[in-house]
């Protein structure tokens, strides 16, 4: 156990701690049990007690919002001075640990998934009148790893309170801003006028996140790299070069030059060039994509010059064609591979093939 | 009125309900209104704990969602809800003048259902009563009737559900609620919202559906389709009633007509299919050809000879493609000389 309660602690007269989950910035999060509901829930409490003003605001805020693609805030019980959120437990992993701790990048029919499903919550966010302010990969869960069961925003009430913190960061300057655990995580991800005037800090900043998280997920690097170098190249916001892989097999090539347009729409200088949240949900309607769930297994064998193959899992041998692989990698033999897989006789045919990292 | 928790600072504003009352209250610490929503008697109290743990987990837009609950012991079961401020759909209705009109009310109505069931839950209660239309023009559907097979003894004073609305099989002594119940109280309410009334037969207890259906007969000059599926809701044998998701997608799709997009990827060249690009032909020398043709509704298969696979069943004219499908030139024999196509579809959003 980490943080500062014990497994068994009772909070509220309801809620009973189970396990501690982890620490983000500004908060810890536990495993609870709602003893009036019988289910768990997560539970967050803040780090410190400068923040704890910030936290009750940002309960009500992420109150607000409805949507399948955001967590669900329960409950927010103030006892004994000590502060706790109480929002729905979602049983996943973060976008950062479920799918770029596996591999380098993702494909472009879940790359379209994710991004149409981000851009759903935000939309929900910004019609109830809230601004995230601090998307990023490890504030979007993800249900089922590369299935995308479900994805759901989070913490957007955390976001608000670590909002004040960035700006405290960024007007204290350099020194300040590589101090700050939360700026550091955020700054990639942030848009230039957030950094501008950080307590100034509106809906297009949101799109902008989106379209630098996209940008991380499709390529696997960041658009501006990362660190205090980041800062100059985010204010110029040069649209990013994206590597040719994404564009260079032409099975792919015409769904993922879709998602780069859209991404580049959202990472334009100009607040009024980018689209709103709701336009982006228009876009994302276009895009033809397929998601189906998602296997993973090992290539056993390649054949006629690396032109087909087969993936073996514990139960069956899947077929891919070469042309089905996605990225700059050849695919060898001993390769651990995500995949899906559609109807096939003798063997089931994978589409698309993404090589995980060794 | 029972104890409510400091926090809900009652408005002075309530209603009594079907199965009590609900007290309209400011929650001073998420700052927002609520309704709650007191039932006594509990008897099926731990099934009502296990619904309502799992409206508390849903996120519908078609429905008002379930915050929290209150007091959990054997007299009293408090349930705390969204306050949606609106009329009814009973109190408010106007017949639409197009079919459009009637499909996006409904569509929302059975968005919400499909959302319950899918949950694996009975709302029990459907009627325009317990629908309401919220500020940003949303119909959100409340109200459920969790408590309604308490007592089983139908016809009594005990009924259960609202005539009119209710199936008939609530009817017939023994009250077994399944989903097909809230097919059915769909069924009447569409035809409510569509006409303004319902025809005596539906009015009687229990009552006496048509055989050959009220949906063709209506002013309103619906889609075919769309009259099939609705006046098989209101079907007297519980079976034959659809399921509600596919009453929304059937909805979905004659709301999105023409607004459908789909990606062919053949031999490494992309061609889109949509309203104006209506039609793709593939074809491989010496294997087969086929031809797809977008109306607006479907892809559909309107051409196809030689060796066609479609997800690795033979391609048959007239039938329509799947959402997610490969297909596949060349039998299963041919192994890796087969050529497979890609068919992707778009997932266009409805716009109300």
């Amino acid at each position: 156990m980490s943080g500062p309660y014990a497994i068994g602690d009772l909070i509220g007269e309801r809620y009973e701690i189970n396990c501690f989950i982890g620490e983000g910035g500004m908060q810890f999060v536990y495993k609870a049990y709602d003893n009036l509901v019988k289910r768990m829930v997560a539970l967050k409490t803040p780090k410190n007690r400068s923040a704890v003003k910030r936290f009750n605001r940002s309960a009500i805020v992420a109150a607000k919002v409805n949507h399948p693609n955001v967590a669900k805030t329960l409950d927010y019980i103030e006892e004994n001075g000590d502060l706790y959120l109480i929002e729905e437990l979602i049983y996943g992993e973060n976008l950062d640990e479920a799918l770029l701790k596996r591999t380098n990048f993702i494909d472009p029919y879940s790359a379209a998934k994710v991004l149409h499903h981000i851009a759903k919550g935000v939309a929900a966010a910004h019609h109830a009148g809230v601004v995230h302010r601090d998307l990023k990969p490890t504030n979007v869960m993800v249900v089922g790893g590369f299935s995308l069961n479900e994805l759901k925003i989070t913490d957007f009430g955390i976001a608000k309170m670590a909002d004040e913190e960035l700006a405290e960061a960024v007007e204290g300057g350099s020194d300040s801003m590589t101090a700050s655990q939360t700026l550091v995580g955020a700054l990639p991800y942030m848009a230039p006028e957030a950094i501008d005037s950080p307590r100034n800090v509106q809906y297009p900043a949101d799109i902008w996140s989106i379209g630098a998280m996209m940008f991380q997920l499709i390529s696997g690097e960041l658009p501006y790299g990362q660190g205090l170098a980041a800062v100059r190249k985010i204010q110029d916001a040069k649209i990013p070069v994206p590597p040719t892989f994404l564009t260079s097999n032409s099975q792919f090539s015409p769904l993922m030059k879709e998602i780069l347009e859209i991404i580049n729409s959202c990472l334009q200088r100009s607040l009024d060039l980018r689209p709103t949240a709701d336009e982006l949900v228009r876009k994302c309607g276009d895009l033809c994509y397929t998601h189906t769930s998602r296997e993973s297994g090992v290539v056993t064998d390649i054949r006629y010059r690396g032109a087909w193959g087969f993936i073996e899992t514990d139960y069956k041998n899947v077929f891919f064609h070469s042309s089905s692989v996605y990225g700059p990698h050849k695919i060898s033999v001993g390769d651990r591979v995500v995949y899906a897989s559609y109807g096939g006789t003798p063997y089931q045919r994978a589409f698309p093939v993404l090589i995980e990292k060794h | 009125m029972p104890r409510i928790p400091p926090r809900y600072q009652p408005t002075g504003e309530s209603s009594d309900g079907g199965m009590g009352s609900v007290f309209i209250c400011d929650d001073k610490v998420l700052e927002r209104k609520v309704a709650i929503k007191f039932i006594h008697n509990l008897i099926h109290q731990r099934r009502m704990i296990d619904e309502l743990a799992a409206l508390l987990k849903m996120r519908s837009k078609h429905v008002v969602q379930v915050y929290d609950i209150l007091s959990c012991n054997f007299e009293v079961l408090g349930i705390v809800q969204e306050f949606i401020d609106g009329q009814d759909l009973f109190e408010s209705h106007q017949i639409p003048s197009s079919p459009t009109d009637l499909y996006k009310q409904i569509w929302q109505i059975a968005s919400g259902i499909c959302d319950i069931h899918t949950l694996g839950v009975i709302h029990r209660d459907i009627k325009p009563n317990n629908m309401k239309t919220d500020p940003e023009g949303v119909i959100k559907i409340f109200d459920f009737g969790l408590a309604r097979d308490d007592k089983p003894q139908a016809g009594t004073i005990g009924f259960v559900g609202t005539p009119g609305f209710a199936a008939p099989e609530l009817y017939t002594g023994i009250v077994k609620f399944t989903k097909a119940v809230d097919t059915y109280a769909f069924g009447a309410t569409v035809l409510y919202l569509a006409t303004g009334t319902l025809p005596q037969e539906l009015k009687e207890t229990p009552p006496k559906p048509s055989i050959h259906g009220y949906f063709s007969s209506i002013t309103l000059n619906l889609a075919e389709e769309i009259t099939k599926l609705l006046d098989c809701c209101l079907a007297t044998d519980p079976k034959v009633r659809p399921d509600m998701c596919n009453v929304r997608d059937a909805l979905a799709k004659h709301l999105l007509f023409n607004r459908h997009k789909a990606l062919v990827v053949h031999d490494g060249k992309p061609s889109y299919l949509n309203s104006i690009n209506r039609s793709v032909g593939l074809n491989r020398t010496s294997i087969g050809q086929i031809k797809i043709i977008y109306n607006g509704l479907d892809f559909r298969i309107t051409e196809c000879d030689g060796e066609i696979f479609i997800n690795n069943q033979e391609a048959k004219v007239d039938s329509i493609l799947p959402s997610a499908c490969v297909i596949a030139f060349g039998s299963p024999d041919r192994k890796q000389d087969r050529i497979y196509v890609t068919f992707d579809v778009s997932h266009p959003e409805i716009v109300l």
